[in-house]
């Protein structure tokens, strides 16, 4: 297993820059999610770790050594793709013995491998199947099989789960943190869905427009987002985003949103003093606002609104409702206990205690200073080593 | 083991060396196709040229000289080639495309058993042209061939007589041509009429909608909208099949030999007159001859194609 | 699908030539003449290939259109005949040989076009196909007058390799369309996986492309078979011949019907056949380049 250090990476493709001073430290037996839109880059970078596209500046470190210049054959690291990319004139344990054959193991060893990796990912009695007489989610678990059989330093995974239906999905998911804690292995795992992101890595990178918006736990980016764009990205349904301005009302601070105003709890005031007067936006995750009625949270004027429903939307654990008033709309989760009816007035209360503020040019985060997960300041051995 | 070095020399990959590095393979196993073609060719142009240029005579070699091309342009024989080369091309183009067309016309609707007639229209595909030259051969043959014998009214199914004696075809420079032209366009009809028909495939059928919601007939749909997003199909057909026409062999070969035309006389100057460096200059004649009439139809067709897309 | 698409948009024409009544009988005699016209020439060549003699010679009475004595001896004297035997064989060892070269240095050249995109490729594939536009016709003298000296005059050699000239842009063609239908992924992972480049490629390419480069190859082993020209320049005065060039000796020496029409059906026989086993591609390599 081994460490991926990038270091201000960037990829030309002619005159566009799709990456752009890309650094992130992937640690030994770490799983991290590059995930953002589609566009973002994080594809490209998967391509770059694997050394399928060439880095145009940066230095990218596998384990202890440069590895720039290395072909991919010689970077001891797998990849699943998103298409599987099975080949289809060979039988599964031919295609999961391709690896093996040319780092030329012994036949009992690699015989033993391959039959380590059927048990692994639960393949027994296909050995001898081509990939066209197998099924989506058995073509994935042999391409997975093929990936960990040569004992990679690094496996990377290209929105492997992409292609497979809803219910068998969730079920990879589940086998592959299992494959995960089974193996130890460094993995990057890159998709553009943030659920998958979140339930299965250590850490997630989020990317946006060939940057890195952002990396940390799970957690860190659910609970801090450092810029508006990580704060909308993750969460389901996203988040809700206001416009409005700092202002100073009777010693506290609030934020004006021209026909309400919210009270900013003294915790963050303090870091709010920089923006006052000045245009933001403010962000609330629609967990974070309740009913009167059934409110978590006591329901004063700096933190109530009320509001006409328009569409409820029943998921049956929970309803996401929209309310809005004078132009201004609300998305909230509700527990469907609660009686809610479309064109009917409604009280809601905002938990201001964990909402967000961000800089309206920047858009980054005044009260939450994300911290990048892990930083450069281990030492790096010299490209000559 | 060095430290920590904060200010690494940065990497930058846009070298040419890189792009070398990464390419080298593919530029391996390109490497003998391109060997292999651009070698020949060269080997051929370089030898057509410098053998058409040199002539030996009693002092040695001389090159390079126009000799060979004076000569030519003096041989009867070579004068009457060049003339029904240019006649023979002139017919056989603009037939190729119209039997073409014709064709493409005839199988593009929808009917019963269009699968089966297609494949038995690029029948004539797969049957070798010599086999095609030496069939009409035979069926024009003189004096008892089967078109004799039809012509004549011998035949129940068709009693008229068109002809009171059987026809010399291969006896006369215009029917032996005639002949080899009706074998040429035979064989290459599934062509033209493929290309065609990929022409028709590709307009779209709301073209034609619009066009009837306007009020178009049928023969105002044909000349407005069929024949000009025809076009490049079409030029696709003369500018292939005019080459091919002009340095047509075979069918001549066999079929009109006292007659020739540049491609046969190449074979008469190398088998008969055993002058290589002749059948060399006439070759270089009808190289330049195709040259020239490919940029002109190309310029032609750009020509008109401009005027159709104004009006 | 999009064959689906296609005829639909063709009702258009199919209407505007089947709509009225008139149209529709010329239509239909169209097609009949256009395939009394192209089985013509077929029908007479196995009508004269099973004729007995008195079916060919006459005697001044018209030819019949069925031989009064349907026979195979003309095949029978074929298998008899040491010529055509031999030049059968050389046929076949020849389009063998001019197939093995032209795929053997054409293969891989079309998959470098298509995976390695560098500078000026798409130029440099777009001269290649067209190589195939030089006039043959133009060529056959320096290509005999190189091969005296190199002593490839007459020689199976010889021909095969002016072949693989001819056959080596069709080949190209037709294994980049194969080449660019297999996704890049399978050669990527071969290479993630340890392979190199040489290696992914004839353990993964070649063995996924093989249905479509057998066409390939079916269809230059064809060009060859057929072809006249170069054999009969670069045979000319020796003791071998290709099929088509025994045909057009046996056609110099005695013009007998229908011994030349036993001749054609043999050389024909496998055209068709092939031809129509892979027409798809046959129309490909036909038309290659024309609709591009």
């Amino acid at each position: 297993m081994a460490t991926v250090k990038l270091r201000s990476i960037s990829k030309e493709f002619g005159a566009s820059e799709v990456i752009r001073n890309l650094d992130l430290v992937v640690d030994h037996g770490e799983f991290v999610t590059l995930v953002g839109p589609s566009g973002c880059g994080k594809t490209t970078v998967l391509r770059m770790v694997a050394g399928l596209e060439v880095i145009t500046s940066g230095h990218l470190y596998i384990g202890h050594v440069l590895a720039n210049h290395i072909p991919p054959r010689d970077r001891g690291v797998s990849m699943v793709f998103q298409s599987y990319a099975l080949f289809p004139h060979m039988t599964v344990s031919e295609n999961i013995a391709f690896g093996l054959k040319i780092k030329k193991y012994a036949r009992s060893e690699m015989l033993k491998r391959i039959d380590w990796a059927l048990n692994l990912l639960n393949l027994q009695g296909l050995e001898s199947r081509l990939p066209r007489d197998l099924s989506g989610g058995q073509r994935q678990r042999v391409a997975f099989a093929r990936a960990v059989v040569v004992e990679p330093e690094v496996l990377l995974l290209d929105e492997p789960l992409s292609n497979l239906d809803a219910t068998l999905r969730l079920k990879m998911r589940i086998e592959l943190k299992r494959i995960h804690k089974k193996l130890g292995a460094t993995i990057i795992y890159v998709t553009h869905d943030q659920i998958e992101a979140m339930s299965l890595s250590d850490r997630v990178a989020i990317m946006h427009e060939g940057k890195l918006a952002q990396v940390g736990t799970p957690k860190e980016v659910y609970n801090a987002p450092g810029n508006a764009f990580v704060a909308g990205f993750i969460g389901n349904p996203a988040m809700n985003f206001f416009n409005g301005k700092i202002v100073r009302r009777d010693g506290g601070l609030f934020v004006d949103l021209g026909k309400f105003e919210l009270s900013i709890p003294e915790s963050l005031c303090k870091k709010c003093q920089s923006h006052l007067a000045r245009e933001v936006s403010l962000g609330i995750r629609p967990e974070h606002i309740y009913d009167k009625r059934a409110s978590k949270i006591e329901s004063l004027p700096g933190n109530t609104i009320e509001m006409v429903t328009d569409v409820v939307e029943p998921l049956g654990d929970r309803d996401i409702v929209q309310v809005n008033k004078d132009g201004i709309h609300v998305t909230l989760l509700l527990d469907p206990e609660i009686e809610t009816k479309p064109n009917k007035p409604m009280t809601i209360v905002f938990d201001m205690a964990r909402c967000h503020i961000f800089d309206k040019e920047t858009e980054k985060s005044i009260i939450c200073t994300p911290s990048h997960g892990k930083t450069l300041e281990e030492p790096l051995l010299s490209p000559l080593e | 083991m060095t430290a920590y070095s904060p200010n690494l020399p940065t990497v930058r990959n846009k070298g040419i060396m890189v792009a070398i590095r990464r390419n080298i393979f593919g530029m391996i196993i390109l490497a003998p196709a391109v060997l292999y073609l651009s070698g020949f060719l060269l080997i051929i142009l370089f030898k057509v040229v410098q053998l058409a240029l040199t002539h030996t005579g009693p002092q040695g070699d001389l090159f390079p000289t126009a000799h060979h091309f004076l000569r030519l342009s003096n041989n009867p024989e070579f004068q009457g080639a060049f003339a029904r080369t240019v006649w023979f091309t002139l017919i056989g183009t603009p037939l190729e495309l119209i039997i073409g067309m014709a064709a493409a016309f005839l199988v593009v609707g929808e009917f019963k058993g269009r699968g089966v007639v297609r494949s038995l229209m690029i029948l004539p595909l797969a049957i070798p042209s010599i086999v095609t030259a030496i069939m009409l051969y035979i069926i024009f043959d003189f004096p008892g061939g089967h078109v004799n014998d039809l012509l004549m009214g011998r035949h129940a199914f068709f009693p008229f007589q068109v002809i009171s004696h059987p026809l010399n075809w291969r006896g006369s420079g215009f029917f032996s041509l005639m002949v080899a032209i009706f074998g040429k366009v035979w064989r290459d009809m599934p062509i033209s009429m493929l290309i065609i028909l990929a022409g028709l495939q590709a307009i779209g059928k709301d073209q034609y909608e619009a066009a009837r919601t306007l009020g178009a007939n049928a023969l105002q749909t044909f000349f407005r909208i069929t024949l000009p997003l025809l076009t490049p199909a079409m030029s696709t057909v003369l500018v292939l099949r005019s080459i091919e026409i002009w340095k047509e062999f075979i069918f001549p070969f066999i079929l009109a030999g006292s007659y020739p035309l540049l491609a046969t006389l190449i074979d008469r100057a190398y088998h008969e007159w055993r002058n290589p460096n002749e059948a060399c200059a006439i070759a270089l004649i009808l190289l330049v001859l195709i040259i020239m009439s490919t940029a002109l139809i190309f310029y032609v067709l750009k020509w008109l194609r401009r005027r159709l897309v104004r009006v | 699908m999009a064959e689906k698409k296609i005829g639909k948009g063709m009702t258009s024409i199919g209407l505007w030539i089947g709509g009225i009544r008139p149209t529709k009988v010329i239509w239909f005699a169209g097609i009949v003449m256009m395939l009394l016209m192209v089985l013509a020439p077929v029908f007479v060549m196995v009508k004269y290939s099973i004729s007995d003699r008195s079916s060919v010679v006459t005697g001044g009475l018209p030819i019949p259109l069925w031989p009064y004595h349907p026979t195979v001896e003309q095949f029978q004297g074929l298998a008899a005949m040491d010529t055509f035997v031999v030049s059968a064989f050389t046929s076949v060892k020849v389009a063998l040989l001019s197939a093995v070269i032209s795929l053997v240095v054409g293969t891989p050249a079309a998959y470098a076009l298509v995976r390695f995109r560098f500078r000026g490729m798409m130029v440099l594939a777009t001269l290649l196909i067209s190589a195939r536009l030089f006039p043959d016709i133009v060529s056959v003298v320096p290509i005999v007058e190189t091969f005296i000296r190199l002593r490839l005059v007459n020689t199976l050699l010889g021909v095969a390799m002016a072949h693989a000239l001819l056959s080596m842009p069709y080949v190209i063609f037709i294994a980049m369309g194969v080449f660019e239908t297999i996704p890049r992924d399978l050669d990527e992972q071969a290479q993630v996986l340890g392979a190199s480049k040489w290696h992914s490629f004839t353990r993964v390419m070649l063995p996924v492309a093989l249905p479509g480069l057998a066409a390939a190859a079916i269809y230059v082993f064809l060009l060859s078979w057929d072809e006249f020209i170069l054999a009969y320049f670069l045979l000319a005065f020796g003791n071998v011949s290709t099929l088509p060039v025994l045909l057009q000796k046996v056609l110099s020496w005695t013009p007998q019907h229908n011994l030349l029409a036993a001749i054609s059906v043999m050389l024909s026989a496998p055209v068709i056949l092939f031809t129509f086993m892979v027409q798809k591609y046959m129309q490909t390599g036909a038309t290659a380049g024309a609709v591009k």
